[in-house]
C-alpha cells in the first residue's frame, strides 16, 4: 500500500519550487493531476537539457517538443497532466468541478493570480468546505511585498543563505550554485499539503496555507540570528572551516586531477593523530602549534598549507579510502559523473529508478531519499511513470474523473477550453 | 483542543544534528517532542556559538535553535534500566526519531522487529550517514563531508580563471546543509507515515541515508549528465552551468552585493532596459540595433549586458535599489545578512519570527520559527529549548509514574 492512498492534489505549480512538492506526495502515493495550458506551459518543459528518445539511433538533440525537457521530466515524475484553460470562464467552471473530487488544491503563481480567476480561499471553500488550499509564491499573499517576484537564487540572496557560503571577505559571497531554495521551496510546499493532510485526517477540517519560497530560508538562518541578538555578531564566512562545531582540519584540498578535491574534517585527538599516521607522522606535526585542537584552530592556515602539499598528488578517491579505513571523515567533492557513474553506495541504495515518458522512453530519474520497511513508495508513483506528456491524461481525468459527455468535452475543445 | 498540526503527536528524539533538525520541524509544527539525551546533556550542546560567548551545556545557541520547543530528558539507554525506561516511553509515542550511531537499537534488543513488537503503531524514521548497508555504511560522515559527496560543493564556489583551471576550492554554503536537507526529507517521508497510521493504526520504519538525502538535493547537474554527459562548471554566485553564465551578482555603491536577473526570460528584457534607462545607465543599450529582438539574445549580449547591469547597481546603494526593480517587476535582491531580515516588514507582518521567552535568563528573543504561514494551525513560538535534564520529573515521575526516590535513585546511579 502506498501511504497516500486515495488522496488526490490538484496541481498548478510551475518550475522547481513549486511542481517539486506534489512530486514527493506522489511518491508517497497521492495521485496528482497537473493542470497545464498550451498557451503558458512551464518553460521547462522546453528547456534544456533536452531528454533524447530512448534507443533511438541518433539522439536528436533538437528542442522540437514540450514533452522532452529534461529538468521537466526530473520535476514531475509520478503525476498526471491534463489540459485546462483557466483564462476562460467555463475552463474555470471544469475547475471548479475537478475542486470537487480533489483533496488539496495546490499553486505556485504569483500571490494575486487565483483571485483575479475568482478563485480564492473563500470561493473554493463554499465549493468544498474541507479543502487545502497551498499556495506557494516568492514572498508569500499576506505582507506588503506579495507582488514581488523570487526565484531560486533572489531567494537565497535576501534570506541569507548566499551570504553565508564562501571563503571570507574579501571574496564575495560565492552563494548557491544551484537553486537550493527551489528544493527547499518544494520541501515546504510538500511539508504544508502533509501537515494540512495530518490534520483533517484527525479533525475534519481543511485548510489554506500561505507558503513562501524565502521564509523557509531564513528559517534555516536561525543560529546566526540569535548569535546577533544575544552577542551582537555579524554573519562572517569563513569558508569551508567548522566556526563552531569544534574542527581542525576542515576544509577541501586539492589532489591529482583537473578540478578535485577533497573534503576532510577532523574532529577528535584520535582523528587526528590516524590522520597523521596516514602522512607518515611528518616532523612539523610535533610542533605545538597543532598539539591540541584548540591550537590546530588557530594555526588552520599553516595547517591548511600543509595538508594540500601532502594531498596534492594523490588520487581522491584512494585517499578517501584510505582516511576512512583509519578512521577520518574523508569524501571527495563528488561531480554528478561521479554520483551517477561510479558512487556505489549511491547504486546500492538505487538513489536513480528507470522510469518511463510516453516519449522519450525509459530514463533514470532520482528516487526519494527514503526507504520504507511496509509501505509502496517510489517516484513513479501511483502511475508508475516519469513526467507526463502534455494533456496525456485528459481521458482520465474528463473520462473517469468527471465522467464528462462526450459532445461536451468535444465543445470545450472546440471553444479551446480543453 | 486542538492547536498545531501535529497536536496529538508524540516524538521520542534520539542522536544528535543529523535529526536535530526534523525534531524541530515535528515540535514547531505541534507535536510534544521529547528528545532524550545521554546524563549530563547531548553532544550538540558543545556546539556554538554560545550566550554572551560562554561555553556551557545551556548556553549553546545552536542548541537553543534546533530545539525549540522541545521537552528534554536525559537517560542512559545503553543501561539495563535505561533501555527499559525507553521501552516505556516508546509504547505511548507515534515517531521514533533516531539519528544515533548504526546498530545502537539493535545492540539493546530494540530491532525494528522488537519495536513493531513493543508498539505496532510505532514510526520509526531512522537516519543514518550513508544508509544502514552497503559499500560504505560504515564510512564517517560531517556535514562538510555531506555536502562534498553530495555534489553540492562542486557546484559551489567561484568562477574559474581565464585558462579554465580554478584557483579556488569547492565551497560547502554553512550551516548544517546537510542536516537541513535530511531533516526536511525525513520529515515528509514520516508526515506520508503518519497520514497512512491515522487511517490504518499501522507504523512503518523509515530509513533516511544522509548521503543519498543530499545526493538528490541538487538540481540541473545530474539532468545535464544523464540526458547529455555535461558537467556542470561552478561560478560565482549563480547557477553551476555546461558554460560559464553572465554574472548576477554586482556590488552596490554602499560595498553591498546585489543578486540580478542575468539573464532575464524571453519578454523580461524590454522591462529592464526600460528600469535601466529610468537608472540612467543603460549604457548602448538605447542604441537602434537593440530594437531588433534578435540582438537581445545570445552569448555576446547577455555578457554586454551583464557589465551594464554591473554599472548600474554600482551607482546605488543596495537596499535602495532593490525595492526599485521588483516595483516595476524584476526581481532583484540585496545579498542580505542573516540578521538583516528581523526587521524587514514584510516578516513582521507575517510572522515569520517569534519571540522567545529564557525565563532564567530574564531575556526575551527572536527565533525564526514559521517557515509557513497557517492561520488554522499557528507554528509553535517556543518554549525555548530544555535545559539538561529539565523534564526529567514531569516526564518519568508524571506521566511513566515512577517515584521520587527512583528518580533519585537513577539519578544518583547516572542513568538518568
Amino acid at each position: 500500500m502506498r501511504p497516500l492512498q486515495g488522496v488526490r492534489i490538484l496541481d498548478l505549480t510551475w518550475l522547481l519550487a513549486g511542481a517539486g512538492g506534489p512530486r514527493l506526495l506522489a511518491a508517497l502515493g497521492a495521485e496528482v493531476i497537473r493542470l497545464e495550458w498550451r498557451d503558458r506551459l512551464d518553460f521547462l518543459r522546453y528547456s534544456p537539457p533536452v531528454v533524447p528518445i530512448e534507443g533511438a539511433t541518433e539522439s536528436r538533440r533538437e528542442m522540437k517538443s514540450v514533452n522532452r525537457g529534461g529538468l521537466f521530466n526530473d520535476n514531475n515524475p509520478g503525476k498526471r497532466s491534463f489540459s485546462l484553460n483557466m483564462a476562460h470562464p467555463k475552463g474555470r467552471e471544469v475547475f471548479k468541478r475537478l475542486l470537487k473530487v480533489s483533496d488539496v488544491i495546490v499553486e505556485s503563481f504569483r500571490a494575486d493570480a487565483m483571485t483575479k480567476w475568482g478563485l480564492g480561499y473563500d470561493v473554493l471553500r463554499s465549493i468544498k468546505p474541507d479543502i487545502i488550499y497551498v499556495q506557494q509564491s516568492g514572498w508569500g499573499h499576506k505582507g506588503p511585498y506579495w507582488k514581488y517576484a523570487s526565484y531560486g537564487p533572489i531567494a537565497q540572496g535576501i534570506s541569507g543563505l548566499t551570504d553565508q557560503s564562501g571563503l571570507p571577505e574579501p571574496y564575495p559571497p560565492a552563494g548557491w550554485g544551484y537553486s537550493y531554495m527551489d528544493w527547499s521551496g518544494a520541501y515546504y510546499t510538500a511539508i504544508a499539503m502533509l501537515l494540512a493532510l495530518y490534520y483533517k485526517k484527525r479533525t475534519g477540517k481543511g485548510q489554506y496555507i500561505d507558503g513562501s519560497q524565502i521564509e523557509p530560508g531564513i528559517f534555516m538562518t536561525g543560529t546566526a540570528i540569535v548569535d546577533y541578538l544575544v552577542n551582537g555578531r555579524h554573519w562572517e564566512r569563513t569558508g569551508n572551516r567548522s566556526p563552531y562545531k569544534p574542527a581542525a582540519p576542515h576544509g577541501a584540498y586539492r589532489c591529482a586531477g583537473a578540478d578535485r578535491w577533497i573534503a576532510i574534517a577532523v574532529f577528535t585527538d584520535q582523528e587526528w593523530r590516524a590522520l597523521l599516521g596516514e602522512m607518515g607522522n611528518p616532523a612539523w606535526a610535533r610542533d605545538a602549534r597543532f598539539a591540541t585542537l584548540a591550537a590546530r584552530i588557530i594555526n588552520q592556515d599553516e595547517l591548511d598549507a600543509r595538508l594540500s602539499e601532502w594531498t596534492r598528488d594523490q588520487e581522491p578517491f584512494a585517499l578517501q579510502d584510505r582516511l576512512q579505513k583509519a578512521g577520518v571523515a574523508a569524501g571527495v567533492c563528488q561531480t554528478s559523473e561521479d554520483r551517477v557513474e561510479r558512487d556505489p553506495q549511491l547504486k546500492h541504495l538505487k538513489w536513480l529508478i528507470p522510469l518511463r515518458n510516453s516519449e522519450s522512453g525509459t530514463w533514470p530519474i532520482k528516487d526519494v531519499p527514503f526507504h520504507f520497511v511496509r509501505a509502496t513508495v517510489d517516484q513513479g508513483g501511483p502511475v508508475g511513470r516519469a513526467s507526463p506528456c502534455y494533456g496525456e491524461d485528459n481521458d482520465y481525468v474528463y473520462g473517469e474523473l468527471l465522467r464528462m459527455p462526450a459532445q461536451e468535452r468535444a465543445e470545450l475543445e472546440k471553444e479551446g477550453v480543453i | 483542543m486542538a492547536n498545531g498540526f501535529l497536536f496529538d503527536v508524540k516524538v521520542i528524539e534520539l542522536g544528535d544534528e543529523k535529526g536535530e533538525f526534523c525534531g524541530k520541524l515535528f515540535a514547531g509544527a505541534g507535536a510534544d517532542v521529547i528528545k532524550i539525551e545521554p546524563p549530563g546533556g547531548g553532544p550538540t550542546r558543545a556546539f556554538g556559538p554560545f550566550y554572551k560567548d560562554q561555553p556551557d551545556p545551556d548556553r549553546s545557541l545552536y542548541f537553543w535553535n534546533y530545539n525549540l520547543a522541545k521537552r528534554g530528558v536525559t537517560l542512559d539507554i545503553a543501561r539495563t534500566e535505561g533501555a527499559a525506561i525507553l521501552r516505556k516511553l516508546l509504547v505511548g509515542a507515534a515517531v521514533l526519531l533516531d539519528s544515533t550511531p548504526l546498530d545502537t537499537l539493535e545492540n539493546l534488543g530494540l530491532d525494528w522487529a522488537a519495536l513493531q513488537q513493543l508498539n505496532p503503531g510505532l514510526v520509526y524514521v531512522r537516519i543514518t550517514p550513508f544508509g544502514r548497508s552497503g559499500p560504505w555504511r560504515d564510512l564517517k560522515g560531517s556535514d562538510l563531508v555531506h555536502l562534498a559527496l553530495g555534489g553540492e560543493m562542486m557546484l559551489c564556489g567561484y568562477d574559474p580563471q581565464p585558462d579554465g583551471t580554478y584557483d579556488t576550492p569547492p565551497i560547502a554554503p554553512q550551516m548544517w546543509h546537510a542536516s537541513h536537507i535530511t531533516g526536511n526529507q525525513a520529515f515528509i517521508a514520516a508526515l506520508g507515515a503518519l497520514i497512512a497510521r491515522a487511517e490504518t493504526g499501522e507504523g512503518d520504519m523509515i530509513d533516511v541515508p544522509v548521503h543519498q538525502a543530499v545526493s538528490v538535493c541538487t538540481e540541473v547537474d545530474i539532468p545535464y549528465w544523464i540526458y547529455s554527459h555535461t558537467p556542470c562548471l561552478r561560478q560565482t554566485g549563480r547557477h553551476g552551468f555546461p558554460q560559464i553564465g553572465p554574472p548576477s551578482q554586482h556590488k552596490a555603491k554602499d560595498g553591498r552585493y546585489c543578486n540580478v536577473v542575468a539573464n532575464p526570460f524571453p519578454g523580461g528584457r524590454e522591462t529592464m532596459i526600460a528600469f535601466l534607462k529610468e537608472l540612467g545607465h543603460a549604457g548602448d543599450l538605447e542604441d537602434e540595433k537593440y530594437k531588433d529582438p534578435a540582438n537581445l539574445i545570445g552569448f555576446e549580449f547577455v555578457h554586454h549586458f551583464a557589465r551594464i547591469q554591473a554599472e548600474a547597481v554600482a551607482a546605488f546603494p543596495a537596499e535602495e535599489l532593490w525595492r526599485k526593480a521588483q516595483d516595476r517587476g524584476i526581481p532583484w535582491v540585496p545579498v542580505r545578512h542573516p540578521e538583516e531580515n528581523l526587521d524587514e516588514e514584510q516578516w513582521k507582518v507575517r510572522g515569520t519570527f517569534g519571540d522567545v521567552h529564557h525565563p532564567e535568563l530574564g531575556e526575551t528573543l527572536r527565533y525564526g520559527i514559521a517557515p509557513t504561514r497557517a492561520e488554522e494551525c499557528p507554528w509553535r513560538m517556543g518554549p525555548r529549548a530544555p535545559l539538561v535534564g529539565e523534564h526529567n520529573e514531569a516526564v518519568f515521575c508524571g506521566e511513566l509514574g515512577l517515584t521520587r526516590e527512583e528518580l533519585r535513585r537513577l539519578k544518583d546511579a547516572r542513568i538518568i
